[in-house]
C-alpha cells in the first residue's frame, strides 16, 4: 500500500532551453501545490532578486490529490517572487492541466533562467514521452484566445494550456497566468493574482502544452478506502445545499447588504446598482442567451462557473466571478453585468488579474483622469494595455503603480497588492489576514466573513483559516468545495495508504506560512509591513474603519495551539 | 424553546451570537422574536416583499424547507438554521 510511486518533476532552464525529468522525493509525497511551491522557492529562489530577472524562479505545481478520482481536486499552483508585492506569491487556478501534470506523473514544472533575446518567445512541451522546449516565436503577441484557437490546431485534442497574454510579455505586474478549461478550448481560468504572468513572460515562455494522451488517474494505495472516500464525499456535498451552484457572482446582493460590495474605489460600501450587477441577472439570461453553468474541470462537482453568452448568443466569457463584478463593477462605478462581462473577457485575453485591474482603473477615476462608470472608456483602456500606451501600461501594473501615475494618494492596498472584494472595515478578521498573510491582500489566504466576530478572537480565527485555506491550496482541492482539514487528510491518508494526523496536517499547514514568512523575511519585509493602506483607517464605511490594534495583528503570526474546530471548519476563501 | 441558528455573516446584529433561543411557533415568528432583541437581523433573511431572500436557505433539524418556508410550524425543541451563501471568486 504504496500510493503513486514514480512520480518525476521537471525542471527547465530558459536560458538555455533545455528540460529535464528528474525523480520527485519521496520525502516531498504530501507537499503539492502551494506548500510545494513554497518549500522549493524557499530553497531555490533568492528572495532579493529581480522578480523579472533570470534570478526568480517559476512554480507550476498541481496539488497532492490531482489527477486521481477525487471530487473538485485538480487545481494547480503557480509560484514565485512576485513583481507586484516583491515577496512571495502563490496563485491558484483550474482547469485542465493540473490533472493533466499529475496524471503524467509530474508533480511540478521548476522554471529558471531567461533567454539572452529578449524577444524570443519559447514553449514548454510536456508528454508521457517527452518533455522539451520549443521556438514559440509564431505566437508571439498574441492574445489569449487566439493563441489557445492556433494552439488547438497545433496539437491533439487531449492536450491543454498554460499561457501567458501580452501583458504578462510585456511584463507588468499585474499579469496573470491563463490556464484551459474543461474542455481544453478557452484560456478562461486564470492563476490571477501577483503577477505571476510577469514572471512567465520575463522568462520568455509563451504556453506550456500537457498532453496527457491516454493516461489514466492516478490509483491510490487504498482503492477500495480512496473509493468510499469519493463516493461519500460526492453524495454529502450533492445531497447538501450546494451554495455555490449559481456561481460566486449570486453572492452579490449578500455583499451588498453587509457593506462590502465597494464602490467608487471603496468610498462607500454599498453599490446603487446591485441589482443589475448581481449574478442572478447572468444565470436569468441562460433561457434566452444560451450559457449555463458548467465545471472548469474534469471532476468537479460543484460546477461554480457560469458559461456567459452575449445578446446574440454567442459564448463571451467564463466564469463571470463575485470578484470581477465588484472590482471592475461597482469599484468602479459600472452599472451593467454585461459591460463588466465585456471587461472581464478582455481582461482574460489579455492576461490581466481583474481584482488589479479595477481596482487600478477606479484610482484613475478617483484622480478625476477618467469619468466615474465610463464602461466603454474602461473597455478601451485594457484593449490598449498590449501596445504599451503609459496610460494602459501604469493600469497593467495595479493600483500601486496607477496611484503613482496620477499622484493620488488613495490606493486600497496591503503590500502593494490591491485589496479584493471583501472589505476590512465591516470584515476586520480578513482584514487581519490581509495584513498577515505572505501574499498580501488576498481573500483566498484566508476570508473570514463575520461582522460580529469579538476583536479578542481575530487573530485566532484569521490563523485557523490561512493554516486551513493553505492545505486547501496544497492538495489540490478547490475552496468552494470547502474541505476540511479532517476531509483532507482522510484523501491524503487513503491515497498513500498511511494514516495521517491531525497534528500533521496541522505542521504542514504551518511550515507553508512559515516558508512563506521566511522568504518574505529575508526579502526584506518586517513587522512593519504588515499593515493596510492609511486609507483603509481614516475613511469609513457605514462608520468602520479599519483599527485593529497592532498587537492583535501580530499575534495571528504566532502559533496558537489547535483547537477542535481548526479540523472542522470549511476552507473559505 | 425553538433555537435560531445564525451563520457566521449574519452574525452583526447579533453582536456574533450564533445561537439563539427564542419564543415562537413559525419561522417567520421565531425570526421576528431575534430581531425584537437584534435589530437589523430580520432584513438580511426576509426581503421587502416579505419573502426569503434568495440568497438565504432554511433548515428545520438539518432538513430544507422549501415552499412557504415563513409560514412553516416549528416545535419547542425544533433547531431552525439560516444559511446564507458566501464565496470569493
Amino acid at each position: 500500500m504504496s500510493g503513486p510511486t514514480g512520480d518525476k518533476m521537471i525542471r527547465v532552464d530558459m536560458t538555455n532551453q533545455t528540460a529535464e525529468v528528474v525523480d520527485f522525493p519521496d520525502e516531498w509525497k504530501l507537499l503539492g501545490g502551494r506548500a510545494l511551491s513554497a518549500k522549493i522557492l524557499l530553497a531555490e529562489c533568492d528572495p532579493t532578486c529581480d522578480p523579472l530577472g533570470p534570478d526568480n524562479v517559476l512554480v507550476m505545481a498541481p496539488g497532492v490529490i490531482s489527477g486521481t478520482a477525487a471530487p473538485t481536486s485538480g487545481r494547480i499552483s503557480i509560484g514565485g517572487k512576485s513583481p507586484l508585492t516583491g515577496g512571495i506569491k502563490e496563485a491558484n487556478s483550474g482547469g485542465q492541466p493540473g490533472q493533466h501534470l499529475m496524471k503524467l506523473g509530474y508533480r511540478v514544472v521548476i522554471v529558471k533562467g531567461q533567454p539572452a533575446d529578449a524577444n524570443a518567445r519559447y514553449a514548454l512541451e510536456v508528454t508521457a514521452d517527452e518533455v522539451k522546449v520549443v521556438a514559440a516565436d509564431a505566437h508571439k503577441g498574441k492574445w489569449n484566445y487566439a493563441l489557445c484557437m492556433d494552439l488547438h490546431g497545433q496539437y491533439p485534442k487531449t492536450a491543454s494550456f498554460i499561457t501567458c497574454g501580452p501583458a504578462g510579455e510585456l511584463r507588468l505586474a499585474g499579469a496573470s497566468v491563463a490556464t484551459t478549461d474543461q474542455d481544453n478550448r478557452y484560456p478562461a481560468r486564470h492563476a490571477a493574482r501577483g503577477g505571476l504572468g510577469a514572471v512567465m513572460g520575463a522568462k520568455g515562455l509563451k504556453y506550456v502544452m500537457v498532453d496527457p494522451g491516454r493516461a489514466s488517474v492516478r490509483q491510490p494505495a487504498d482503492r477500495k478506502g480512496f473509493g468510499e472516500l469519493c463516493k461519500t464525499y460526492t453524495k454529502d456535498y450533492l445531497d447538501g445545499p450546494q451554495m455555490f451552484k449559481t456561481g460566486t457572482s449570486s453572492v452579490v446582493p449578500v455583499a451588498n447588504m453587509l457593506h462590502t460590495f465597494p464602490y467608487k474605489n471603496r468610498v462607500e460600501g454599498q453599490s446603487p446598482d446591485a441589482q443589475t450587477l448581481d449574478g442572478a441577472r447572468i444565470v436569468e439570461s441562460f433561457e434566452t442567451r444560451g450559457g449555463e453553468m458548467h465545471n472548469c474541470m474534469t471532476g468537479c462537482i460543484v460546477k461554480c462557473s457560469n458559461i456567459v453568452h452575449d445578446a446574440q448568443g454567442e459564448y463571451k466569457t467564463s466564469a463571470l466571478e463575485f470578484e470581477t463584478l465588484t472590482l471592475l463593477g461597482a469599484n468602479c462605478a459600472v452599472a451593467s453585468w454585461e459591460d463588466v462581462a465585456d471587461m472581464d473577457r478582455l481582461c482574460d485575453d489579455v492576461g490581466l488579474d481583474t481584482v488589479e485591474t479595477g481596482a487600478a482603473i477606479a484610482v484613475l477615476m478617483d484622480a478625476g483622469q477618467m469619468e466615474w462608470g465610463d464602461a466603454e472608456g474602461m473597455k478601451k483602456l485594457i484593449a490598449e494595455i498590449p501596445d504599451g500606451t503609459d496610460r494602459g501600461t501604469a493600469i497593467g501594473n495595479g493600483g500601486v503603480a496607477t496611484g503613482k501615475f496620477t499622484g493620488h494618494h488613495r490606493v486600497p492596498h496591503a503590500k502593494g497588492q490591491s485589496i479584493p472584494a471583501w472589505d476590512p472595515r465591516p470584515l476586520k478578521a480578513t482584514g487581519v489576514t490581509y495584513c498577515t498573510s505572505p501574499m498580501g491582500a488576498d481573500h483566498t489566504a484566508g476570508l473570514i466573513v463575520n461582522p460580529g466576530l469579538p476583536p479578542e478572537q481575530f487573530a485566532w480565527e484569521s490563523q485557523k483559516v490561512q493554516l486551513v485555506n493553505a492545505v486547501c491550496d496544497s492538495s489540490g482541492f478547490c475552496q468552494f468545495l470547502q474541505p476540511t482539514l479532517d476531509d483532507i487528510r482522510a484523501f491524503y491518508g487513503a491515497l498513500y495508504g498511511e494514516e495521517i494526523s491531525r497534528e500533521a496536517i496541522h505542521d504542514q499547514g504551518w511550515e507553508c506560512l512559515e516558508d512563506e514568512w521566511a522568504f518574505n523575511e529575508r526579502a526584506g519585509f518586517g513587522q512593519d509591513d504588515d499593515v493596510l493602506a492609511d486609507c483603509m483607517g481614516q475613511d469609513p464605511i457605514n462608520g468602520q474603519v479599519f483599527d485593529v490594534p497592532a498587537d492583535v495583528i501580530a499575534a495571528a503570526k504566532q502559533r496558537m495551539p489547535a483547537q477542535e474546530d481548526l479540523f472542522t471548519v470549511k476552507a473559505s476563501g | 424553546m425553538p433555537k435560531v441558528i445564525v451563520p457566521p455573516p449574519y452574525r452583526g446584529p447579533t453582536g456574533g451570537r450564533g445561537e439563539i433561543q427564542v419564543e415562537g411557533h413559525t419561522v417567520l415568528e421565531c425570526l421576528e422574536a431575534v430581531e425584537k432583541d437584534h435589530a437589523g437581523f430580520l432584513a438580511q433573511i426576509v426581503a421587502t416583499d416579505g419573502t426569503v431572500h434568495r440568497f438565504v436557505k432554511l433548515f428545520r433539524n438539518g432538513d430544507q424547507i422549501t415552499g412557504d418556508a415563513l409560514g412553516e410550524k416549528l416545535a419547542p425543541d425544533d433547531e431552525l438554521e439560516v444559511l446564507a451563501a458566501i464565496a470569493g471568486g
